[in-house]
């Protein structure tokens, strides 16, 4: 092996080095903002949960035979033990367990709640964003590759239609006409994935290497897997975990208006009924599930 | 195309600010001897089910929707420029700590976040406490986005030789503010306002939809379109759908002058 080869090894594994230890630290990076996602959020749901109305009654209030001053009393030993540094660290604890409380609307344990209605909104978004990437790559492609200027505004109006329809009403439209409501999802995520789609792909179309590679004669098919899906893997990565978050927002209130028991509609139904223990149970665990698929998203691309 | 956009939004704002003139009737007064009649001459919409006028509520729900987003878009921008300001002047561990809480507030569901924050406040307020409950929270709730904008901008500009010079040459923050900083920045802030714009307008018809938004007798677009859950009703008088054609109109008018 000559000198210019051994440099050119060295150099490489020096890079790769440099590389790895990027990756540890942007794990240790994500790592540590899903522990402080789960330290804050716990600590404002917890100071939420404790400062609710209602949360410093107790059963004794009910009580004729009790005077006021053992009522005093037994107030102030309930504050004393419910103090909110005593309060959060329990309430972190019981989280750690998988024990967001009980709902006080409900009289449920938060976390089987959102067990059970969990698998419904999942469901949902995740049929909703495969069928709004299918759409709206479709359009995108339309609107990049086919170079027809009928399909590239056919495929501009529909984005732009699509993005003036609130998801809601949307949702309504496919429940009227008992169509599936991830279709509704889907479209409602389509004009928010059609842009980038769009300008990834006009970003590959206009690259040398695939002006080359059609040139050579490589099949479309081919192209669309090496240059396309290859060259265009990180941002489509950090793009699926986004479009999973977008279409959570979009399940929230079309869950909620079309009656599907999933997590959308259980926030909404705390909200309203200010079921402090189960908003706030759900608020910590959606915040760690978008936390994570954020980090999924960004250690994915690393 | 843009002209054509442009005349279509200044009719609707200005049937919006002239509403008391253009509409016929008060968006409250309700006709109790003719509830939900069709269109006809007497009220071209025809009335919901409280026999009010629905183009009377129509007039009036625009002047709500499009001239308060507005409004709560300006509240974003505000705030996204102060923390903005904060984020990328002071130390590294302020720096870290806000850009982190804003990437949090970026990746959160908007409308998820609006639930929870207007949980924490009365349900049952008054129709005007309503209106700046649902636009003060949206344009609190809004500020991450521009935020991260308007933080790249300044931490650009704070590494700039102009901007040095300025320090150098003794001038007061305040005036650097205003004077070099500012005329950079409005152009961002303008191009971060006209998106926020369609968003709040879209997010009021949601919240409204769902019973979280301006609360009744007063009427917006968002409360309007709470008709549609009753589709029988729209055979009958298709007018229903008015609402939902003008918040599409005038969301296809403001993608088009983007």
């Amino acid at each position: 092996m000559d000198a210019d080869s051994q440099t050119a090894i060295v150099a490489k594994s020096g890079i790769l080095n440099r590389e790895s230890e990027m990756s540890r630290m942007r794990l240790a990076t994500n790592l540590i903002t899903l522990i402080a996602v789960v330290l804050a959020g716990g600590f404002i749901a917890a100071t939420l949960v404790r400062y609710s109305p209602g949360f410093d009654t107790i059963p004794e209030d009910l009580d004729p035979r009790i005077n006021s001053a053992t009522l005093q009393a037994l107030h102030d030993q309930h504050a004393r033990a419910n103090s909110l540094p005593a309060f959060y660290a329990r309430y972190l604890a019981g989280a750690m367990r998988g024990d967001l409380g009980v709902s006080h609307n409900l009289n449920q344990p938060v976390a089987e709640l959102l067990r059970r209605r969990a698998p419904v909104t999942l469901r949902l978004i995740l049929w909703g964003t495969a069928a709004g990437w299918l759409i709206a790559g479709l359009l995108a492609w339309m609107a990049v590759w086919t170079r027809r200027v009928i399909l590239k505004a056919t495929a501009f109006s529909i984005s732009g239609l699509l993005l003036a329809i609130p998801p809601a009403v949307l949702g309504l439209a496919f429940f009227f006409n008992e169509a599936p409501l991830s279709l509704a999802v889907a479209l409602a995520l389509v004009p928010r994935l059609f842009g980038t789609l769009r300008a990834l792909l006009e970003d590959c179309y206009t690259s040398p290497a695939l002006l080359a590679a059609r040139a050579r004669g490589v099949t479309p098919g081919a192209i669309a897997i090496r240059y396309v899906l290859g060259a265009g893997a990180p941002q489509l990565i950090a793009l699926m975990g986004v479009a999973l978050v977008l279409a959570f927002g979009s399940a929230i209130p079309i869950e909620a208006l079309c009656g599907v028991p999933g997590v959308g509609a259980l926030t909404l139904q705390a909200a309203l009924a200010r079921d402090m223990p189960l908003l706030c149970g759900s608020a910590l665990a959606i915040t760690v599930f978008v936390t994570f698929i954020h980090a999924a998203g960004e250690l994915a691309t690393a | 195309m843009k002209k054509a956009a442009v005349g279509v939004l200044i009719l609707v704002a200005l049937c919006a600010l002239f509403a008391p003139l253009i509409a016929p009737y008060d968006y409250s007064r309700q006709f109790r001897e003719s509830p939900g009649v069709a269109a006809n001459s007497q009220f071209p919409m025809g009335t919901d089910d409280l026999g009010r006028d629905r183009f009377s509520r129509l007039i009036y729900a625009t002047r709500i929707s499009i001239l308060l987003a507005p409004a709560a878009a300006l509240v974003s921008i505000l705030l996204a420029l102060l923390i903005s300001a904060i984020t990328a002047t002071r130390a590294a561990w302020a720096d870290h700590a806000l850009s982190g809480f804003t990437a949090l507030c970026m990746s959160l569901p908007w409308i998820f976040l609006f639930i929870i924050l207007r949980a924490l406040l009365p349900l049952n307020t008054q129709p005007m406490e309503s209106i700046l409950i649902t636009f003060g929270l949206m344009g609190i709730a809004g500020w991450a986005w521009p935020a991260r904008i308007f933080t790249a901008s300044i931490r650009e500009m704070t590494n700039s030789g102009w901007l040095a010079q300025a320090r150098a040459s003794g001038m007061q923050p305040r005036r650097i503010a205003l004077i070099h900083a500012w005329p950079h920045l409005r152009a961002v802030a303008a191009a971060q306002f006209r998106a926020l714009l369609p968003a709040y307008i879209l997010s009021e018809a949601s919240l409204g939809l769902l019973g979280l938004g301006v609360a009744e007798p007063l009427p917006s677009w968002g409360n309007l379109l709470a008709e549609l859950q009753h589709p029988d009703r729209i055979q009958s008088n298709p007018w229903i759908l008015a609402p939902l054609a003008l918040l599409m109109l005038v969301m296809i008018c403001l993608e088009v002058i983007q």
